[in-house]
């Protein structure tokens, strides 16, 4: 980053020379900051699951979520700043209800991403405001569009995933992410995303973590749920076991 | 001048992602004087140390009352937290309203930090300077919420901030377990013992009631609508808390005065401007 | 933060004493502007909705010693034509309250999208709190008593039924003018003036009815208002809630039995 100090990088409504705004680069920073998170489609059925890397021992477990319902079957997750996930959540929350207000029914994945995508980008055009330091995930399942999975970027662009990540580690998510097959049962799904967050967790940097999840599919009957009891322990369990089989790995090489 | 060049308002990223003017109103939270909130199962307590001003003034209210079911502890800009308190109060009060039924502590903080959020976003805003220890009891029983600046808020299990805190984290830490289970006096002698590690040295040594400091607690709880105690109460619990044992040694070594949690920086002084180390996360997690 | 996505939806309270107002400069709240239309007469004046159109007769409930049960027919009139004979009157609102709606039915669905809307917001919060009878009754005599305060009120009458937290039952009347009551029966419609009294008569002193009698009572009830109350049908649905959840029940059918019109003559 040769371009720091030369003040081209100060606004969010300002180009550096060679074409970029900075602002949002480092917006980006943020997010990699973040403890990770991914999102994984399946057959039926998407999850989302987050490192939420503990701070303290005087904090409750629950205590900053990042996983979200907004609608009955849509949920979301972020990575980054967690003030700036919580005031957009209220804000999808808020797009989402509106859909449902005008249209009696619950309101497309496509479009929900499509209107916050367009708050995102909203905020890097001006100087008055700065960029949202969040990668947000959506997650929904209906009986007409089967699952479906949108990531939205700091910069307000979006595209549909199979399998998406966010966060520290999200170039060894992505690796793990890429040997998944497409069309994955339920619960290979939610053992998968097990395995890939305590994978990719890195206990030198953060000791500590909490896995978290969300599922919404034909077995939730289309209801997004947040760290569903059973399912939850089998992603835990499946992530340990896999981790454990990494560190043997480890000793014997 | 600035301490760099990406600290001048809040609408800047730093190209580390960082957001230094958010940090420094983080940084104000550890100047007002401390506060301790803690549970047990069904009794949520908050402790606040209290300064006067100058010798000649009565001391600021650490503790302001919102609800019969909710009160918050303040540490930073008092005027701030004004600002905030009458917004609780102006939503539990709509909430009763409508409602007929108490604010869920949860929903109350949820949406007060998307409301604090905002001065973290715009450039002619400037974020609250004020921490909050939220003391609340609902249907789910007893919460204590932390709410920074940054406008991120933590359900805890207890919790400290202000000036020299971490001696009191440090106490709470380690008495963590025993505090779900014990009873109401004991849990408000704990949130005493564990802010009475926040004296400064000099003070805390003397052991006797401060003179300059005083402490004001306040409780809510299981048909126990939010209370702050009475001096005649206070004195009497100050008294227990002492015979029930020290607070956790407060000083260890390497602690700075003031900057608690903030690495150790370059060892010489000297050493011309620096970055800024604020080690307070941006709340990274 | 929520629930700003109705534009039309106004302030529960305003004009009322502000206590403690301070200075605020910006982002703050901004003094909300109704529609044009809502706000100025026309040149001969503006006249509000007077009466309902398409209705919903009457609904009954009635407390007992485990829950509420609440009953209301599956008519839907446009005058005194049976327009709609299938609709169901009696709602789940989720699973500890049942709402039985009168009176123009087109309010009714606007009220039941809000109420819905809530339920979503209370699953968006995922803290496994739920909306109470109480609260729901509460809510609705605020709206009700808002927009009759604003000479344009919502041509319902609602019985709010459910279960509280600590399992007792809950039972209560919202009327369009936000007028709110409890009691063990309460009814809106023809059944206020032929269902209660006869509820009443039943009840034994210092004794709640049992399920098998509020039962009883709302079939013979409801047989009553269908042979005595034009725009009754002779179909219904009954809800019941108690501490273990809710549901809608139903339709099921009245006894008819016409072998006595014969003997009716002088009409």
């Amino acid at each position: 980053m040769s371009t720091i100090g030369t003040g081209y990088d100060l606004s969010a409504s300002q180009f550096s020379p060679d074409g970029r705004v900075f602002q949002i680069d480092y917006a980006s920073k943020a997010v990699e900051k973040s403890g990770t998170v991914v999102g994984i489609r399946g057959k039926d059925a998407v999850v989302l699951a987050v490192e939420k890397v503990i701070t303290s021992k005087l904090y409750e477990p629950d205590a900053g979520g990042r996983i979200f319902t907004i609608e009955k079957n849509i949920g979301m997750a972020v990575a980054g700043l967690a003030a700036d996930g919580n005031y957009v959540a209220d804000i999808a929350r808020q797009e989402a209800a509106n859909f449902r207000q005008q249209f009696q029914h619950g309101i497309p994945l496509k479009h929900l991403c499509e209107r916050v995508s367009a708050y995102v980008h909203a905020y890097t055009l001006y100087s008055a405001v700065r960029p949202f330091g969040l990668s947000i995930i959506f997650a929904s399942w209906d009986e007409v569009e089967g699952p479906q999975l949108y990531k939205i970027e700091p910069s307000g662009s979006f595209f549909g995933y199979y399998a998406c990540a966010s966060g520290k580690a999200k170039p060894q998510a992505k690796t793990e992410m890429e040997k998944l097959k497409t069309d994955m049962k339920t619960e290979d799904l939610v053992k998968s995303a097990g395995e890939i967050i305590y994978k990719v967790h890195d206990e030198l940097k953060d000791k500590d973590f909490r896995f978290e999840m969300g599922i919404v599919g034909k077995c939730t009957d289309g209801v997004h749920l947040i760290n569903p009891t059973e399912l939850t322990e089998k992603a835990r369990s499946a992530g340990e076991a896999a981790n454990k089989e990494d560190d043997s790995d480890n000793e014997t090489h | 001048m600035f301490r760099n060049q990406y600290d001048s308002d809040v609408t800047v990223w730093s190209p580390q992602g960082r957001l230094h003017q958010v940090e420094y109103a983080m940084e104000a939270v550890k100047l007002g004087t401390a506060t301790v909130g803690l549970k047990n199962r069904d009794t949520a307590v908050l402790v606040a140390l209290c300064k006067p001003a100058s010798e000649l003034s009565a001391s600021q209210r650490k503790i302001i009352p919102i609800d019969d079911h909710l009160g918050i502890s303040i540490a930073g800009i008092t005027a701030d937290a004004r600002v905030l308190s009458k917004y609780l109060r102006a939503e539990c009060l709509n909430y009763k309203h409508s409602y007929d039924f108490t604010y869920p502590v949860t929903r109350l903080i949820t949406n007060l930090g998307n409301k604090m959020q905002t001065t973290t976003q715009r450039y002619d805003r400037r974020p609250y300077g004020v921490g909050l220890l939220v003391a609340g009891y609902d249907e789910k029983g007893p919460h204590i919420y932390q709410v920074t600046p940054s406008a991120t808020f933590f359900n805890c299990k207890a919790n400290s901030i202000g000036s020299r805190s971490q001696s009191a984290r440090t106490y709470l830490d380690r008495n963590l377990n025993s505090f779900l289970d014990c009873s109401k006096d004991d849990i408000i002698c704990h949130g005493i013992n564990a802010i009475l590690g926040t004296l400064p040295t000099d003070e805390h040594q003397s052991r006797d009631t401060p003179s300059q400091y005083s402490i004001t607690v306040a409780i809510v709880g299981k048909n126990q609508p939010f209370k702050i105690l009475s001096e005649e109460e206070n004195a009497k619990y100050l008294e227990w808390a002492k015979a029930r044992g020290a607070p956790a040694d407060p000083r260890r070594p390497g602690d700075d005065d003031d900057d608690d949690n903030r690495p150790s920086t370059s060892d010489d002084p000297d050493a011309g401007p620096r970055d800024p180390q604020v080690a307070v996360a941006t709340e990274e997690r | 933060m929520l629930n700003n996505y109705n534009g039309m939806a106004q302030p529960l309270w305003q004009n009322g004493p502000a206590p403690g107002e301070f200075y605020n400069f910006t982002g703050g709240q901004t003094v909300q502007k109704l529609p044009r239309e809502l706000t100025t007469a026309g040149p001969y004046g503006t006249k509000r909705s007077t009466a309902a159109i398409t209705t919903g007769s009457s609904v009954l409930g009635i407390r007992y010693d485990g829950g509420v049960m609440l009953a209301a027919d599956t008519l839907v009139s446009y005058g005194s034509l049976a327009r709609y004979q299938n609709i169901d009157r009696v709602f789940k609102i989720n699973k500890n309250i049942l709402l039985g709606g009168s009176g123009d039915f087109a309010d009714i669905q606007s009220i039941m999208r809000n109420i819905d809307q809530k339920m979503i917001e209370d699953q968006c919060y995922d803290d496994n709190i739920e909306m109470k009878p109480k609260s729901l009754a509460s809510w609705m005599t605020r709206v009700l008593y808002n927009r009759r305060s604003r000479m344009n009120p919502l041509y319902i009458d609602v019985v709010v039924g459910g279960v509280e937290q600590n399992g007792t039952p809950y039972l209560a009347n919202v009327d369009l003018r936000g007028r709110a009551y409890e009691d063990f029966v309460v009814a809106t419609g023809f059944a206020r003036h032929l269902a209660v009294p006869l509820v009443r008569e039943n009840k034994p002193k210092d004794k709640e009815f049992t399920a098998e009698e509020a039962s009883q009572l709302i079939r013979k009830c409801m047989e009553v208002l269908y042979y005595r109350d034009t725009r009754n049908s002779s179909t219904y649905t009954v809800g019941v809630c108690t501490p273990n959840g809710c549901g809608v029940e139903g339709p099921y059918q009245v006894n008819e039995n016409w072998t006595f019109a014969a003997t009716i003559k002088g009409y």
